[in-house]
């Protein structure tokens, strides 16, 4: 059977993940604390107030698991050295980016996908339509920040105490989703009309498009040489 | 030196514009009927910001075309724009607030300018801080080259997102007018003298720091041979 | 603080930072220059030193 190198790579990644890795169970519980910190920190009533700190909390949450999850997907190969192996290998750097991408989106997902019921529970909201309509900006701003973050994460693994560097360019980067994606969520969790929401939405379409590409096509002069 | 007298006739330009600037800011220009003398920081505001965002641009394109070319030459220079550009980025960010602070009762309005230009602070001091942890190096380089890139192609989203922040939820704190509603013809004058100016005064720095780092780079290359050519006179 | 205060302080910032940008620039480029003379001075000790070893017996065979 031939399978793309993508498709190995990602494969390899989703499976040491399913058989005992601990990535998605620290990004789950870092979502966690982070939302019980925010509700200390904001004391939310319900209605629309409560809403918007709710999607305030949700995004703070996505940024903070999403670096972790970053770091923990490209450091994991610089432990071992399988990073030398992988560029040794005639594989395609291309290819390798978008696996990792890959691997932190839906490593992102599963966790944002707890953070979304946590945050329900947490901020007294109701599991209705309104958070179904959260799904898609959550989703979009997933892929965006995984996209940012694997490449950035490919610059700080590579650097001595890159650690600090990874969310001092991640989270400026990120601005513009972080905005659009608390704001369609806001405008979602209060039941308000699709207009505002559909316009955020294209937002984080538009800042996926750019990032994908642009990690995509740069990934190669980050990964080069040892 | 050809290059030396390159870089006095620069200064001279500047120096030339910078007081005919000045000029027309304390003295040519009237005062406005608002907001009164304290307006006038807007003359020198807007130039800084313009220097900055135009910067921030340079160190994409010579970021560019480092990773294409692989020549020093170009990390040099968009390391010189983003020093360059980090100085004007902070003179925006400063003059913004002193001149928030009488207009609107407080230092930091989030308004979608200002707020911009904080996202590009940021950005610009996390390529510096970048640059100076990876050290001198051609990872330095090509690192830097990607983080400008990518942070460039950032800001027309960031510049958008804030802007329908800004207009659909109007702040609670005061919004600023858009800056550029210059009625008196004298004002517009005064403005475009002063972004002359400060165009000139951004590519005289940018060439004397972009001249101090090929310096570098030349006499790095050549402490390399002379340890060789010293080395091998020892034997 | 009147608004000329504020004016003011302004404008002393903005001219105090490239002052001190420029200065920054100029000590740099000073001290570029005198790595440069102090290699130069290797340079010329190396020269000297391979013409006078040129001109000495060699070692052994």
């Amino acid at each position: 059977m031939v399978t793309t190198p993508f498709v190995a790579v990602l494969r390899k990644d989703l499976l040491l993940e399913v058989r005992g890795g601990q990535s998605t169970v620290a990004l789950g519980a870092l979502s966690l604390l982070v939302l019980v910190v925010l509700v200390f920190a904001f004391n939310p009533g319900g209605g629309e107030q409560g809403a918007e700190a709710a999607a305030g909390a949700l995004w703070v949450a996505l940024v903070f698991s999403g670096m972790l999850g970053a770091t923990r997907a490209i450091s994991a190969e610089n432990e071992n050295g399988c990073i030398r192996a992988l560029l040794m290998s005639p594989l395609d750097r291309a290819a390798l980016y978008a696996a990792k991408l890959a691997a932190a989106f839906i490593f992102m997902a599963v966790a944002e996908a707890a953070s979304i019921i946590l945050m329900v529970l947490f901020f007294n909201l109701e599991f209705d339509a309104r958070v179904m309509r959260l799904v898609p900006a959550v989703l979009l701003g997933a892929l965006g920040f995984a996209a940012l973050a694997t490449l950035l994460a490919g610059i700080s693994s590579r650097l001595r105490g890159g650690d600090l560097i990874l969310p001092l360019l991640a989270v400026p980067m990120f601005v513009p989703a972080l905005i659009a994606g608390v704001k369609a969520s806001a405008s979602a969790l209060g039941g308000a009309p699709m207009g505002e929401f559909a316009l955020w939405l294209k937002v984080l379409i538009a800042f996926d498009v750019m990032f994908v590409a642009a990690g995509y096509l740069l990934f190669e002069y980050v990964a080069g040489e040892e | 030196m050809n290059g030396r007298a390159v870089r006095l006739g620069l200064g001279l330009i500047t120096l030339a514009l910078m007081l005919a600037a000045l000029y027309m800011v304390f003295v040519y220009v009237p005062t406005e009927a608002d907001q009164g003398i304290v307006q006038r920081i807007f003359y020198f505001h807007v130039p800084c910001a313009w220097v900055a965002f135009a910067s921030f641009a340079l160190v994409a394109i010579a970021g560019i075309f480092y990773l294409w070319l692989g020549q020093q030459v170009w990390d040099d220079l968009g390391y010189a724009a983003a020093e360059t550009g980090m100085v004007f980025c902070t003179l925006v960010l400063v003059t913004g607030s002193i001149w928030a602070k009488p207009i609107w009762g407080a230092w930091w309005t989030w308004d979608s300018r200002l707020t911009t230009t904080l996202i590009l602070w940021l950005l610009y001091g996390g390529y510096l801080m970048l640059r100076a942890m990876a050290g001198d190096s051609e990872q330095g380089a090509r690192f830097g080259a990607v983080v400008g890139i990518v942070a460039a192609i950032d800001v027309p989203i960031v510049i958008v997102s804030v802007r329908l922040w800004r207009t659909i939820h109007p702040a609670v704190l005061v919004t600023r007018q858009g800056g550029h509603g210059l009625e008196d013809p004298r004002m517009v004058a005064t403005l475009l003298v002063s972004l002359a100016a400060f165009t000139a005064l951004f590519i005289w720095i940018l060439c004397l720091r972009f001249v101090t780092l090929r310096m570098h780079t030349r006499l790095g290359a050549l402490a390399r041979s002379l340890a060789l050519a010293e080395a091998a006179a020892q034997d | 603080m009147d608004n000329l205060s504020y004016l003011f302080v302004a404008y002393a910032i903005i001219f105090a930072v490239i002052f001190g940008y420029v200065l920054f620039i100029w000590r740099r480029q000073a001290a570029l220059e005198a790595e440069l003379r102090a290699m130069e001075t290797r340079m010329r000790a190396l020269d000297a030193g391979g013409i006078a070893k040129a001109a000495e017996p060699r070692s052994g065979s």
